[in-house]
């Protein structure tokens, strides 16, 4: 049976058969199943030394060093750890947060529950091109801000933001640690975060060909010439430096840690390869007319395309491309109704074209007949409900 | 989210949409694009007697599916009301309750149709 054509990529990636051969060393008895964290036996001394390099693989790929990575189970924890433990530690020192509305939601949810604690949290809306200026940033900053929080690479439009300006905004100011959450930036946009001046970042392993489940929040040892300090959330065992208590789970970091090798290392060529199929799809949905690109492909990483679609109603779009197309919508989808996609609607998107976009998410295992096939499956889906709705263009 | 089959057949064929025209052709719309859902039925009345109607409709599957159901069903002696009620409707189609109000739409829609058939 063939399956539907996959263009999700932004909302999670195949495992990497490399990376699937490399977790499996780790589970059986012929494997390195021991703890990491016992260090009386070889059994723990051989998964220790595993999940030192995966560390060590994880920090290359993200400019880091190995003593910043802190495991977790993925970006949300670790957007959860990086916003709560800096909340917590430093409220003598403030109660104020900035963060961006089109931030994901494992970051504004935190806000808006620190929100119901009692701190205050300033949202900035993006420019049309989905863009935090870092005027922004320091217009919204105040004596008592204790974090800024704001995304690397979009999740929906693919935008990237200029860090390492908003990073010198901050620094600047002093108190308001940087929290980049960068879920989606590896092995799609350079990353660097000791260049990027950021204080603490989100990665996830799922975005780049690796596990679900398994995540890190880099902790910066060395900006403005002192730790960041956080307030652990759970604890129990004082792995990583009491900062995530509970047993590594030794095959998860080493699948993260081969993933971003594999990312590390892959041929600047992927990059164009995926660069030129967007374009490819973006032209062939262009030619329907009506259609709307959203975010700024000047700023956006070549693996996300998203588009507004004049004329349909979202959800039957998604129910018309069905078994042929796997994508996704930034809208809210309950099983009751929908919701605009509060991205596009920052982005200053009328209602009717945010709810009916598509966000196109291309990979490492994307190929020109997936795009073509995208391409005829949509074009067939939108005229088809153009019709229907007795749309006239 | 989730369709029952019933649903997702009237969506993938909707027969029936497209419009009439002619000097016995009644036509009836309601609900608007802002509002998520427009549907607009043509009804062709002859002798009290509805013999064709046809339908466009921009909204999510759940309305397109029903709209297609009421061309269908919808013939037979003109009266001010649905072949079934939004209730039965609901409950055919597996429609959640918070999308019912779509139905409402539908509803409106036909009976704008009919009432012209009614009054002449």
């Amino acid at each position: 049976m063939n399956r539907p054509v996959y263009l999700d990529n932004a909302a999670t990636t195949p495992v990497d058969p490399r990376v699937a051969a490399a977790m499996a060393q780790c589970l059986g008895l012929e494997g390195e199943f021991g703890n990491p964290g016992s260090a009386s036996h070889d059994y723990g001394a051989a998964a220790h030394a595993l999940v030192e390099t995966a560390r060590a693989q994880v920090a290359a790929c993200a400019g880091a060093s190995p003593d910043e990575v802190v495991w977790t189970s993925g970006a949300t924890e670790a957007n959860n750890l990086a916003i709560f433990g800096v909340a917590h530690y430093y409220r003598e020192q403030g109660r104020h947060i900035v963060t961006a509305r089109t931030e994901h939601k494992a970051v504004l949810d935190p806000c808006r529950e620190l929100e119901r604690r009692g701190w205050r949290v300033t949202y900035l809306t993006p420019d049309s091109a989905g863009l935090i200026h870092p005027d922004q940033v320091a217009a919204a900053l105040r004596a008592d801000t204790v974090l800024t929080s704001i995304m690397h690479v979009n999740n929906e439009t693919g935008v990237v933001q200029d860090i390492s300006a908003i990073a010198a905004v901050c620094a600047q100011h002093g108190g308001a640690r940087l929290h980049v959450d960068a879920a989606q930036s590896i092995g799609k946009s350079a990353l660097d975060f000791a260049a990027l001046g950021a204080d603490l970042m989100s990665l996830s392993a799922h975005k780049v060909y690796g596990p679900k489940g398994a995540g890190a929040l880099l902790v910066s040892r060395r900006a403005r010439g002192a730790p960041v300090h956080l307030t652990a959330l759970q604890f129990g065992g004082g792995q990583e430096r009491g900062l995530r208590a509970g047993t590594v789970a030794t095959h998860q970091v080493v699948g993260m840690g081969l993933a971003f090798e594999l990312a590390r290392t892959a041929p600047p060529s992927e990059s164009d390869r995926i660069a030129v199929m967007r374009e490819r799809l973006w032209k062939g949905l262009a030619a329907l007319g009506g259609t709307f690109r959203n975010g700024d492909p000047a700023h956006s990483v070549p693996h996300v395309l998203n588009v507004s679609f004049e004329g349909v109603e979202g959800e039957s779009l998604l129910a018309a491309v069905r078994g042929r197309l796997a994508v996704s919508t930034g809208s809210a989808c309950n099983s009751t109704s929908r919701e605009p996609s509060y991205v596009l609607r920052a982005l200053g998107r009328d209602p009717i074209l945010s709810e009916s976009s598509l966000r196109f998410g291309l990979g490492r295992f994307t190929g020109e007949g997936d795009i073509d096939t995208a391409i005829a499956v949509v074009a067939e889906a939108v005229s088809r409900l153009r019709r229907l709705g007795g749309f006239l263009g | 989210m989730k369709y029952s089959e019933l649903t997702l057949r009237y969506f993938d064929t909707a027969a029936g949409a497209g419009v009439l025209t002619g000097l016995d052709v009644y036509r009836g719309s309601a609900g608007s694009r802002a509002q998520g859902a427009w549907v607009q039925f043509d009804v062709r009345a002859n002798s009290g007697i509805i013999q064709a109607a046809r339908f466009l409709a921009f909204g999510c599957p759940h309305t397109i599916a029903v709209s297609a159901w009421v061309a269908e069903h919808g013939l037979g002696p003109v009266r001010a009301a649905l072949p079934e009620s939004v209730q039965g409707l609901s409950e055919r189609f597996a429609v959640p309750v918070e999308k019912r109000g779509r139905l409402l739409i539908v509803e409106d829609a036909w009976v704008a149709a009919v009432a012209g058939a009614l009054q002449r």
